[in-house]
């Protein structure tokens, strides 16, 4: 990884540039390495194929715990990071594994960040029984237990990876919704607004031309919190055995089915923790910067 | 003020009621508690039958719901389908252990989340804030049950320091109430730090540093003050779904506390445990709610006209 | 230059502390393996502290100890050493007189039982005909009626008192597995004079029963303890002083409590764990083949599955060897009908079908079955091995070009809910062991139309092969029977039986003559401690 800095450094022909990235790296060591570990976990999603020679489904059960290559005694073993409970390349699954985990951080938001946003915007702008409604449905909402939720969602739809989808961005809309509701009301008091109202905004000009892009940037920083927070939901899920499909890839899925292992097949349990650790403080550390970026007084 | 404290407590009871409706309803669209009960024995169709009849569970929905309605007014939940016992006693008997739990876990997340986040705000952007944010987000790094695990490993099996389950004194607190705390402190440790910071910037702050008074006094005066709001506000905010939502942490560590009763109550389809038991959690939460509001306009009036208004 | 340097080294070491924590929880769990390993040579037994006193780990709490209110199996495990029935099933599956010196058929509906005398309940209460009549007629009625139990005893129509020490069962229709019945579950004899004092509420926390401990106390999803019995009946037992079960649901936990010698029976070792425990010098693995069978059951109804060709063909596409030596670790039994070799009725002549990919496909072919058509195979989500057990059906039904979509659904919304409605796609894994050891009620229930668990399957012929075995007591006649009916179901196929489940128990080397029980009814009484 350090060689993967140096070369980039020497590859950047402008001065400038690179002035100015050793700047930023000064300035926000976290900030960068958040970015930087969010990148590999992209990287790792979208370059999947070409990283690696084996198929994520292709099992073997002749190698079934095989372990890594650079910790079996015998030598025999050609999995880099061992092979899991199917005797599938545990690292193509960990590379396939991003592409999920990726895809349920990142669409269960948008759900619960569309939700949230309208819901927050409506509830803070109008205020009054709207208010109260919003933030009583709110209420509701977090009182009811999330793995009850789950399982009446599951019964109803089905399972499936966009059903957890579904059932994570359903539920943490209220995150959303309370944060932006608390903006809109400090922002509703302001001049500008009430200046946009006696032109003769309508409601809709005004939320959409000058209050949604003042919160925007709280709802990127919570957003990004957010994913870390669902990738690790997504575990839990399959702990309480409401997890997806066993031959889809995801790290939760193989966080959870593999804790028995822990002691007798070690990598099957670490090297998923390892990869969830890297995404999730990633992600987290960017939503840190992010946040003293454009907001730092956001209370969460 | 008192009208405002009405019509919340009157919003109270409406959430209470709807609750009640979706948790009645919702929990009967999933499989029926009478086959679950059989295990290993026979459930045969005379059989479910009768028992359907006697937990009076083939009466039309409405005058079932009807029947747990009243029951709700008078706080009496009915009777578990699965240990005969009423389900006021059970939640009752568990509530030393959630609560001891809740606290431990708060405990743990202010000795971890304060002084990181005020010697990282303090020494903001050094590498003791650098190293010091990134030790307070390991907890919420990874799924809960893994760390819970892990713990136990290290601390019960390897060191052999503490045990590794159960409720039987302080000692079996520490490892549950670790994995609670590091959860909650990656969230307060960043909210101390940013509000440290939003007075630290401030003009007093930097003329009394100027006037050589001992800069930790100064911060430990005004800065320290300034974190304490919200973080009140957001452990009052988590205290309700505390002691529900731990439910993974009590199931790895074997502990008796609400959380687990509900979950178990779902799994057997224990409706009178269920219903009782969210009720009971929801209750509690909306009323902590309340009052956190409450004392948040008390405290600091700013809020009825919006807070952050720099 | 020298600044830029600085920046670097900041940024590499800030990579380098990451990769360290990464490595250092990983070296964590290394050691910790190694540690399990190494361990044999400290010799220390954690446990032996302890004395005269065990504890065990089960993995759920039955929440009532009140035998006509619960069905399960970890209520057994504890309540078998409060509780005894008038026959008494030893741990070697055989059936000897219990609280019953004798019991004598006088006709096919009537049985007379001459009870043991000079018997105590716990509390002091004398075991007699009273205890006997009381026991009965509560599980048959109003208060029985609430629980699963009743249902099982419904062949008996009432109980007579004769004198102080016998009593006469009516029956309304033959049984022919009554008396195995009796020595467990809701027959076991309860205090009249206890209930009726102090309550039915009482009892649900506070059993009292006749058995070789008694229930001191007991904290709901935490312990419960029970103690020695001075007045037990068989001379000279039982030889521990306390027991005490505690309820730790999460297996890797339970692992570590065994690990650090906080327990000393574990219940429910996963097969994952298996190599831990013997890698651990105090500690020993005991394995135990149990009633309980997994199939992947057959959803008739859905096409193709209505196609005996079909059904048969994905019997011989999967390798069923290879999954229970692997994935199971050999920790399991393979099995021909949907029973396990435990049971009565089981036929050792049917091989379960060989693994034949080849004729996998030469029957698809005939029965039309287009290649990748798509199965759908529904599982609980809470079992982790079965999960991987899933994947590898899945991989040897592409072999034949059959594609599996797993569905890893809520355990009981798929038993009370999926399965009954015929909602659990093409195929579901069933487990399934009756605690009677008779095909009987396993067979009843699976394959007679209308029963809870059957959603579509019926065959004219095994209905009625399954009433004719139910109206007789003759064994001889019946097993007759069950061998027509499982060579009949063997070839009809409605499921892909996989395999006999073993239990696994890891034990503290401490305890001597302990015997895992096959049906989780664990006995204690003549265990001791080194």
């Amino acid at each position: 990884m350090t060689v993967a800095v140096k070369e980039k450094s020497l590859a950047q022909p402008k001065k400038s540039f690179w002035k100015r990235f050793t700047r930023f790296i000064k300035k926000n060591p976290a900030g960068f390495i958040g970015i930087f570990l969010v990148s590999i976990s992209v990287g790792c999603a979208i370059f999947a194929p070409w990283l690696t020679s084996f198929d994520p489904g292709k099992a073997s059960l002749v190698s079934r715990l095989t372990p890594p290559s650079w910790s079996d005694p015998t030598g025999e073993s050609t999995f880099f990071l061992g092979a899991d409970q199917l005797g599938r390349d545990l690292f193509t699954r960990i590379l396939y594994g991003a592409r999920i985990s990726l895809m349920v951080g990142f669409f269960g938001v948008l759900i619960s960040l569309v939700i949230g946003t309208i819901l927050g915007l409506v509830s803070g702008y109008f205020g009054k029984w709207l208010d109260d409604f919003i933030m009583r449905v709110a209420d509701i909402q977090l009182a009811f237990p999330f793995i009850l939720f789950a399982i009446v969602v599951m019964s109803i739809l089905g399972t499936g990876i966009w059903k957890i989808i579904i059932i994570l961005g359903i539920t943490y809309w209220v995150g959303f919704a309370r944060l932006i509701r608390g903006q809109v009301i400090a922002l509703k008091e302001q001049e500008f607004i009430h200046a946009a109202k006696a032109i003769g905004g309508t409601n809709f000009t005004v939320i959409r031309k000058h209050i949604l892009p003042n919160v925007l940037s709280s709802i990127f920083v919570l957003g990004t919190m957010y994913i870390a927070e669902f990738i690790l939901l997504e575990a839990s899920l399959t702990f309480l055995g409401l997890g997806v499909d066993p031959t889809i890839p995801s790290w939760g899925g193989m966080l959870a089915d593999s804790r028995n292992y822990i002691t007798t097949a070690w990598w099957t349990a670490v090297f998923p923790g390892v990869a969830v650790m890297f995404t999730v403080l990633g992600f987290n550390l960017l939503g840190d910067w992010l946040r003293d970026r454009f907001d730092p007084n956001m209370k969460m | 003020m008192l009208t405002y404290v009405i019509r919340r407590l009157l919003h109270t009871v409406l959430v209470v009621f709807a609750i009640s409706l979706i948790v009645f309803f919702a929990i009967r669209l999933t499989g029926d508690p009478v086959s679950v009960m059989f295990g290993a024995g026979e459930p045969t169709r005379e059989a479910i039958e009768e028992i359907t009849k006697n937990l009076g569970l083939d009466k039309p929905l409405y005058i079932q719901y009807g029947l747990f309605l009243k029951g709700v007014v008078t706080l009496d939940f009915g009777t578990s389908y699965r240990s005969g016992m009423p389900v006021t006693d059970l939640i009752f008997e568990r509530i030393g252990a959630t609560l001891a739990l809740a606290l431990g876990g708060i405990v743990v997340a202010i000795l971890i989340a304060f002084p990181v986040g005020i010697i990282s705000a303090v020494r903001r952007g050094t590498p003791i804030d650098f190293f010091g944010r990134i030790f307070s987000l390991i907890g919420i790094s990874f799924p809960n049950f893994w760390l819970g695990i892990m713990l136990i490993l290290v601390f019960a099996v390897t060191l052999k320091w503490l045990p590794s389950s159960g409720f039987d004194g302080f000692s079996s607190l520490i490892l549950p109430s670790i994995t609670l705390g590091m959860i909650l402190s990656g969230i307060l440790a960043r909210l101390v730090r940013s509000s440290m910071l939003e007075v630290m910037n401030q003009q007093y702050i930097a003329t009394a540093k100027s006037k050589g008074i001992s800069s930790w006094a100064v911060i430990i005066k005004h800065a320290f003050r300034n974190a304490l709001l919200p973080t009140i506000t957001f452990l009052g905010l988590q205290f309700g779904s505390l002691l529900g939502g731990a439910v993974i942490i009590e199931q790895v560590f074997a502990w008796p506390g609400v959380g687990r009763l509900i979950i178990d109550a779902i799994n057997q389809r224990d409706y009178p445990v269920i219903q009782g038991g969210v009720i009971f959690l929801a209750i509690i939460m909306v009323v902590v709610n309340l009052i956190v509001d409450l004392s948040y306009s008390i405290i600091d009036p700013r809020i009825k006209t919006g807070k952050g208004s720099n | 230059m020298k600044k830029m340097f600085k920046t670097r080294l900041v940024a590499i070491l800030a990579i380098l502390m990451l990769v360290l924590a990464a490595c250092s929880s990983e070296g964590g769990k290394t050691t910790t393996k190694t540690e399990g390993e190494s361990k044999p040579t400290s010799g220390e037994n954690p446990a032996a502290s302890r004395g005269n006193e065990v504890v065990v780990g089960i993995s759920s709490d039955p929440q009532s100890w009140d035998p006509i209110d619960t069905f399960l199996l970890d209520w057994s495990t504890v309540a078998n050493s409060v509780f005894e029935g008038l026959v008494e099933r030893t741990l070697d599956l055989e059936l000897k007189p219990g609280l019953a010196e004798k019991w004598e058929y006088t006709d096919n509906n009537t049985i007379v039982f001459t009870l043991r005398q000079g018997i105590q309940f716990h509390n002091g209460e004398p075991f007699n005909a009273e205890a006997v009549k009381y026991t009965f007629d509560r599980l048959l009625g109003d208060e029985g009626k609430k629980g699963p139990q009743y249902s099982n005893y419904t062949s008996i129509e009432s109980v007579e008192v004769n004198d102080e020490y016998t009593v006469t069962m009516h029956l309304s229709n033959a049984d022919p597995v009554l008396l195995t019945k009796l020595a467990g579950y809701g027959a076991v004899i309860v205090p009249p004079g206890y209930i009726e004092e102090k309550g039915d509420e009482n009892f649900n926390n506070n059993p009292v029963g006749t058995g070789p401990f008694k229930m001191t106390s007991y904290k709901r999803d935490q312990e419960a303890v029970l103690e020695k019995n001075e007045n037990y009946w068989k001379e000279g037992l039982p030889k521990l002083d306390k027991v005490t079960f505690k309820i730790i649901p999460e297996p890797s936990t339970r692992l570590a409590e065994l690990q650090t010698g906080k327990i000393d029976i574990m219940k429910r070792v996963d097969v994952a764990q298996a190599d831990t425990i013997k890698g651990t010098d105090f500690l020993e693995l005991k394995e135990v083949g149990t009633p309980t069978v997994y199939a992947l059951r057959f959803d008739t109804a859905k096409e193709p599955m209505g196609d005996v060709r079909v059904r048969q063909a994905i019997n011989y596409a999967i390798n069923k060897e290879e999954i229970i030596s692997t994935i199971l670790n050999g920790y399991a039994k393979p099995i021909s009908t949907f029973q396990s070799e435990l049971s009565f009725g089981n036929n050792p002549d049917l091989k379960p079908y060989p693994y034949d990919p080849e004729k996998a496909k030469e029957l698809l072919k005939e029965a039309g079955v287009a290649e990748g058509t798509a199965l759908d195979l529904f599982i609980p989500g809470t079992d982790g091995n079965f999960k991987e057990i899933a994947q590898a059906v899945s991989f040897y039904l592409e072999e034949v070009g059959l594609k599996v979509n797993i569905n890893s659904v809520d355990g009981t919304t798929l038993t009370s809910d999926l399965i009954p409605k015929g909602d659990a796609g093409h195929m579901y894994r069933n487990g399934w062991g009756g605690w009677t050891l008779d095909f009987d009620n396993t067979a009843y229930l699976m394959y007679y139309e209308g029963e809870l668990w059957n959603p579509s399957f019926k065959d004219e012929k095994v209905e009625e092969l399954l009433r004719a075995q139910r109206a007789s007591v003759d064994q001889t006649e019946r097993a007759a029977i069950f061998k027509q009916l499982t060579e009949l179901l063997y070839e009809l196929a409605p499921e892909v039986n996989l395999y006999q489940a073993v239990d696994l128990y890891g034990v503290n080397k401490r305890l001597k003559n302990f015997q895992p029980p096959n049906e989780d009814r664990m006995r204690l009484e003549e265990v001791t401690v080194e």
